[in-house]
């Protein structure tokens, strides 16, 4: 039988690759509505945690609804209204990247044996892929040149710091509540970004971060 | 302490009520104006019945569940408060028809919410009991006040101004919270109470400390360099609360902080009065050598504090070699002085407000014959600067006495304290005859004369909300001057919370300050008599009049009057090397010659040196790290990224 739990965490690792390759701006909006459902799914999955309370449901379904359908769709609108250029317009290219990616999953295995923490069965693998998806979107933010795929490492980074919160809390779901905060700021920060990134193709005629660099004194 | 707390709720409300009428700009002026002053007046009550019962009301609550704070109200608090609860009404009710563009209503209402917040928390400072609410009160204060100062946010002097001010007022809350930090680690508690336990020698660093961060709030030379700045860019009833109110709360920092730390070193009251001396002779002469009428102002407060500080310091060693006399007249003198300043600064403050407001001008230069247009302005400028000269029958002159008083009776001491003391006179002295230089300069050149500009000549008399606080300011000062008694027993009182000290009789304190008060009433009577009699003597006689200063010319300009400059520039040289003089003189080279220009400029020693010494090689050392900043998005996360890992791996 197929382990739900692995197969989704593989999914989450496929995608953190395939944004790290991705050369299409709307590919990689959709690899992380993807992404975010997988995130949002993973604790459900574990064997662990059996009872569910109806305050814990419905918090998931808000997760799944914001992680999956309502930043991925403002992002998508952000690309269609700025009219971005389609390209991604790396530092790093696409192959090196997905290199990177892979040399990264290998450290976050290193780093999770050498932190030697008591984790329940399982939990290191998500543990990894956290790590893996932590650096991926700081990799991105640092290696790509538009805006919006800063926005994007951000979700990224985001992503990841949920599931390390996964791997290493008991799950009662009040935990939850801190996440449900940082998922908050990430949507404010999302709609805000919206709002600059408006700006700055409005002043610059291009979402080119490289540009910012003319507005230091 | 009830009514204490209703008080300040209902100046809170007023503004509150500024904030949320801001739409109705003329209701929203009175309203506020209302409550304030009902406010203030319950405030003074609270004050009164504190003083007279002499007991010490507390009250505390927590705060965040961590801190408690707690606030009393004793017979210091209760002095500091009355400047505070008397001037602040004032300077509102003067803003009505100061502030009186429609159009800016949001930006006023602002500044009135601002002016409330600067109200309560200064009430609070005065009477904080704990570090925390101490702290706590101290920054509302400074931050209230510089967005007050900020009022004119479109003029770049004015951000500069503000920007000065806000670096002044946090540098000195940096040392404040070291000095508090410091005595938090001796004592192990909040209460400023436990101060005493601490042993000697830290009780100097924490006075050197806490001293530098209430020096930069009062003004003290060389850390007064945001005054000259601040008190011009705000608006004039601010400057005047600023002025006359909110650097006075440095003094209750150095006094409150003197009283708790109950150390008798005579180290203490040697460096009040070297600051006190320095801060008294500098302020005056740079207030001579400004044009700026407000910059004048604001030098002169630096006088004041020093003179303020020459009394305090009298009193700290009298109290170090154990002579009540002194100590009691030279904190009396001090105390007094505060509250004296609190009244005739702010006067000076609202005069110089109508001028501008009347004439658009603060340029003495540009100025000129003005007490014959704004009348009530002028006679309330003149009641102000007959005062702050320290001239009788005005209060000025009181508290100067009982600081000469203190200062004479401590001179059977030997050594170095005679010398000190000694030199307080000498430049107490000093100060007083540079004051009248001073403002003999100013009050001739803006409003005798004849005017010197287009705008002078159209000047008109501002509306009665503006000169009625003048009037009262006014009457106040003479009042003092002529009946000192309750007076100078009302700082007496305000005393009793220094424990070190033992305070002299109070029957001996009355026969100085009843004869003081019968030679100044002597001394109106005989000046009234006097312009009685010319009266009588003239009114059968043909009395012609022409231009002021005509000097008999067939032709006189104005541009023949004396000029700030040619008045006050033959004393300014003789400080030569505390003072830079920079003149620019084009010369006279042919036999006729052409346009000749002559311009001169005093420069505050204080700010050069900071200027070139500290700020200049800082910026070029710091420019040396530009190349970090280069706009790139993605190497400063990588910044970010690199500190994180340092910090994981290092610490």
């Amino acid at each position: 039988m197929i382990n739900l739990t692995e197969a989704t965490l593989v999914v989450i690792l496929l995608s953190v690759l395939l944004s790290l390759g991705s050369t299409r701006l709307m590919a990689l909006v959709q690899i992380m509505a993807l992404q975010g459902v997988m995130v949002s799914l993973t604790p459900l999955l574990l064997k662990h945690n059996e009872a569910f309370s109806s305050g814990a449901i419905i918090f998931y379904q808000v997760m799944i609804l914001i992680k999956g359908i309502l930043i991925p769709g403002l992002l998508y609108l952000a690309v269609k209204r700025v009219a971005i250029k389609r390209e991604i317009e790396p530092f790093v290219g696409y192959h090196a990247s997905i290199l990177v990616g892979l040399g990264l999953i290998l450290v976050s295995v290193f780093i999770t044996n050498n932190l030697r923490l008591s984790l329940a069965s399982g939990n290191d693998i998500v543990l990894i892929t956290a790590i893996t998806t932590m650096a991926s979107g700081l990799f991105l933010m640092m290696a790509r040149r538009k805006a919006i795929t800063q926005v994007i490492g951000y979700l990224m980074l985001e992503n990841g710091i949920y599931l390390i919160g996964t791997a290493l809390t008991n799950h009662t779901h009040t935990i939850y509540v801190v996440e449900f905060g940082v998922l908050l700021d990430v949507l404010v920060g999302v709609m805000i970004m919206g709002i600059i990134l408006h700006n700055i193709s409005r002043a610059f005629d291009d979402v080119d971060t490289t540009l910012l660099g003319r507005l230091k004194d | 302490m009830d009514i204490f707390l209703l008080s300040l709720s209902v100046v809170c409300a007023g503004g509150l009520f500024a904030l949320s009428t801001y739409r109705l700009f003329r209701l929203m002026k009175a309203g506020y104006i209302a409550l304030t002053l009902a406010g203030c007046l319950i405030g003074l009550y609270a004050v009164a019945t504190t003083l007279q019962s002499d007991e010490v009301v507390t009250f505390s609550g927590s705060w965040l569940h961590l801190f408690t704070l707690s606030f009393s109200l004793d017979a210091l608090s209760a002095f500091f408060l009355i400047p505070i609860f008397a001037v602040c009404p004032l300077a509102a009710l003067y803003n009505f028809h100061y502030m009186d563009k429609a159009a800016d209503s949001g930006r006023v209402a602002v500044n009135f919410f601002f002016l409330t917040l600067l109200i309560v928390s200064m009430a609070l400072v005065a009477t904080a009991d704990n570090i925390i609410s101490f702290a706590l009160s101290w920054e509302i204060m400074s931050l209230s006040s510089f967005f007050l100062v900020m009022h004119d946010y479109q003029k770049k002097e004015t951000r500069q101004a503000g920007y000065i001010y806000i670096l002044f007022t946090q540098a000195g809350a940096m040392f404040l919270f070291a000095a508090l930090a410091l005595a938090y680690s001796y004592t192990g508690s909040f209460a400023l109470s436990s101060f005493a336990t601490m042993p000697a020698s830290i009780k100097v660093v924490v006075f050197f400390l806490a001293l530098v961060c209430f020096g930069s709030k009062a003004g003290v030379f060389p850390l007064h360099t945001w005054l000259p700045h601040a008190h011009p860019a705000a608006p004039s009833a601010i400057s005047g609360v600023m002025s006359g109110v909110m650097i006075k709360m440095g003094i209750y920092g150095i006094i409150r902080l003197y009283g708790v730390l109950g150390a008798t070193d005579i180290i203490f009251g040697q460096v009040i009065l070297v600051l006190g001396m320095i801060s008294g002779v500098l302020g005056v002469v740079y207030a001579l050598g400004k044009q700026d009428l407000k910059k004048i102002l604001a030098y002169s407060s630096v006088e004041n504090i020093g003179i303020i500080l020459i009394g305090a310091g009298i009193g700290m060693i009298g109290i170090a070699v154990g002579d009540m006399v002194m100590a009691s007249f030279g904190f009396a003198g001090s105390l007094l002085h505060v509250f004296n300043h609190s009244l005739f600064k702010p006067l000076l403050f609202f005069g110089a407000g109508s001028v501008l407001h009347g004439t658009g001008t603060k340029n003495v230069d540009q100025l000129g014959g003005l007490v014959k247009r704004m009348t009530t302005t002028g006679k309330g400028f003149l009641f102000g600067s007959l005062a702050i000269s320290g001239l009788p029958p005005f209060n000025g002159f009181v508290s100067e006495f009982l600081i000469y008083f203190g200062a004479f009776h401590g001179l059977t001491q030997k050594g170095a304290t005679f010398i000190l003391i000694m030199l307080a006179i000498i430049s107490l002295a000093f100060i007083g005859g540079l004051a009248i230089s001073c403002f003999s300069r100013v009050f001739g050149l803006a409003f005798l004369g004849e005017p010197r500009s287009p705008e002078a000549a159209k000047a008109h008399e501002t509306d009665f909300s503006m000169t009625f606080p003048m009037v009262v300011l006014s009457a106040v000062c003479l009042l003092i001057g002529l009946f000192p008694d309750p007076f100078v027993q009302m700082a007496m009182l305000g005393l009793k919370s220094i424990t070190s000290l033992n305070l002299v009789e109070t029957s001996a304190v009355a026969v100085v300050t009843q004869n003081l008060g019968f030679a100044a009433r002597i001394f109106v009577g005989v000046f009234l008599f006097t312009v009685v009699l010319r009266k009588i003597f003239y009114r059968q006689k043909e009395i012609g009049s022409g231009g002021t200063w005509g000097c008999g010319f067939t032709q006189p300009t104005v541009r023949m009057q004396y000029t700030g400059t040619s008045y006050g520039m033959s004393i300014v040289e003789f400080f030569r090397p505390f003072v830079q003089v920079r003149t620019y003189y084009s010369g006279i080279s042919k036999i006729f010659p052409g346009r000749t220009t002559y311009e001169s400029r005093v420069d505050d020693i204080a700010e050069i040196t900071l200027v070139d010494r500290i700020v200049t090689p800082f910026v070029f050392l710091l420019g040396k790290f530009r190349w970090i900043q280069h706009g790139h998005i993605q190497l400063y996360i990588s910044y970010i990224i690199v500190t994180i890992i340092v910090l994981l791996l290092f610490m």
